[in-house]
């Protein structure tokens, strides 16, 4: 009895050694240097190989079913965003990869046109979720800034790469609308969804703004100057100092700072505000990033704000709060700021648990879906068209 | 003993709870599973982390239980397989260094069983 006792003693003591001496060390099986998910010049193997895949969904139309209609039993939005991401990584694509030019402009017109097609011929809640249509928008005739935005970004994205003659007064048309709207708005604040306003959609139209503005010679700085200033004096959570990410159509919050669209409001912000931009990423770096054993993650709330998971946080891992949402977007945060240490963990994290496939150099994320992936192919890319941009280089 | 009858004898013959062996047949067990559950395409079903269904066909649930599935198992070799080959060195190194005396103390899998039927 008491060699049992002593055996199982000592293979406890075994087993304890043996996990102080492999936790520490998991994340080197799946750590990577930075460069293996983006590098700043020309395209990581990470990037090319998420393309890769990307580009063979718009290839073969029932690949390309299949996954939409998975995501769209989940939210009709993700197969919207999962457009809009990778009309905008292509676009950087092409400025990072000149010789697959024709190939990427072909893909953007074609996800361009299906989806205004789409919007045309189903109506824009055909993009939007179910509630949606459950009240009626305060401001009429209905419009979604979440949809508007993110369209005239495509639009203008693939003009910055090269000029397109027809998407001219598209881009044109859908710029001066939002614009428009943002005058008649007593706060400048603009409905997604019925009375219901979000940090991202406004950023991302303010993006696309400043394209348009550089692309056809037109000055909407004032309104982004003055749009900003009022961001920052009513939209910001005063504990942590982030953005909140939705609000009422009379400013009222709605939902705190939360990671799973911060990181992409501080990607555009960028373009807008490059000191406020650094600023919300250190305070989100702080307050929602976080490395445990090599690993990084990010929360999806800051400590002070308590939230419920819903369908952008994605399930929250106890213990740590680990947002996959949040962690997932934070690639986009970490790739902005050439944020090295970071973009590594995170990266680790990716290829440790989201569940990396390969098939013929095509890479997906099990764990993940299609605008999952297509928002990680935006952070393994980004960078060249905000520069263009910055410079003021014409197409 | 031929070497396929020693590996015969070392994978399937049961050990010591906790003893070197043991452990190491755990790790064998562990991995066989992960393989089993990697070759039936059960990753493909992990998508549920994010909200996505795995399958249309398979439903929500089914889909969410192969999820599971493969999830645990997927942690178990990642995680626990590595521990249970370092943990049986660990203690393979151990008996080999400690004096004979007290290496039968600790009981080496030969000797436990008859001492444990002793009580």
């Amino acid at each position: 009895m008491k060699s049992r006792t002593s055996r199982i003693l000592a293979g406890l003591t075994a087993l304890a050694l043996a996990a102080l001496i492999w936790l520490p060390c998991l994340h080197f099986v799946f750590t990577r240097p930075a460069s293996a998910f983006r590098q700043d010049q020309g395209l990581s193997p990470k990037a090319r190989q998420l393309a890769a895949r990307h580009l063979r969904l718009w290839t073969d139309p029932d690949l390309r079913a299949q996954e939409l209609n998975k995501m769209r039993v989940s939210n009709a939005e993700w197969d919207f965003m999962g457009r809009s991401y990778l009309v905008w990584s292509l676009a950087n694509m092409t400025l990072r990869d000149p010789a697959s030019k024709p190939l990427y402009l072909q893909t953007m017109d074609r996800i361009i046109d299906e989806t205004l097609r789409l919007e045309k011929q189903e109506g824009m809640y055909f993009f939007l979720m179910p509630y949606a249509r459950e009240r009626h928008y305060l401001v009429q005739p209905p419009h979604s800034l979440f949809l508007d935005g993110e369209i005239a970004l495509m639009l203008a994205s693939r003009r910055m790469v090269e000029e397109k003659p027809e998407y001219k007064p598209l881009l044109t048309g859908r710029v001066d609308a939002i614009v428009e709207r943002f005058r008649k708005s007593r706060r400048m604040l603009l409905e997604s969804y019925p009375d219901e306003c979000w940090m991202f959609d406004h950023c991302v139209a303010l993006d696309a703004i400043k394209l348009a503005d550089q692309l056809d010679g037109s000055d909407h700085s004032a309104l982004i100057r003055d749009w900003l200033a009022m961001a920052k004096k009513k939209l910001v959570d005063p504990k942590s100092g982030l953005l909140i990410s939705s609000f009422m159509e009379d400013g009222t919050p709605l939902d705190g700072p939360e990671g799973s669209s911060l990181w992409m409001v501080i990607h555009s912000l960028q373009l807008l505000d490059p000191d406020f931009a650094r600023d919300q990423y250190q305070r989100a770096r702080k307050e929602l990033g976080a490395i445990t054993l090599g690993f990084g993650y990010a929360h999806e709330w800051p400590k002070a704000w308590k939230g419920t998971p819903d369908i952008d946080s994605g399930p929250i891992i106890p213990g740590f709060d680990i947002s996959a949402g949040s962690s997932g977007m934070a690639l986009i945060g970490a790739s902005t700021f050439n944020d090295g240490q970071f973009l590594a963990a995170l990266a680790a994290t990716l290829d440790f648990a989201a569940f990396p496939s390969r098939t013929q150099g095509r890479l997906k994320y099990c764990a993940s879906n299609q605008v999952g992936d297509a928002a990680l192919l935006y952070a393994a890319t980004l960078g060249p068209l905000w520069e263009k941009v910055i410079t003021g280089a014409k197409p | 003993m031929s070497k396929l009858s020693w590996l015969r004898h070392a994978l399937f013959q049961r050990a010591e709870f906790l003893s070197a062996r043991d452990l190491l047949q755990r790790a064998v067990a562990i991995s066989g599973l992960f393989l089993l559950v990697q070759l039936a395409g059960f990753r493909e079903f992990t998508g549920i982390l994010n909200g996505t269904i795995g399958s249309l066909a398979l439903g929500w649930n089914l889909s969410a239980f192969l999820a599971v599935i493969y999830i645990l198992v997927y942690l178990a070799f990642v995680v626990l397989v590595p521990v249970l080959v370092l943990a049986a060195m660990i203690l393979t190194v151990w008996q080999r260094c400690i004096p004979k005396a007290e290496y039968s103390r600790v009981a080496p899998d030969s000797n436990s069983r008859r001492s444990d039927a002793n009580g």
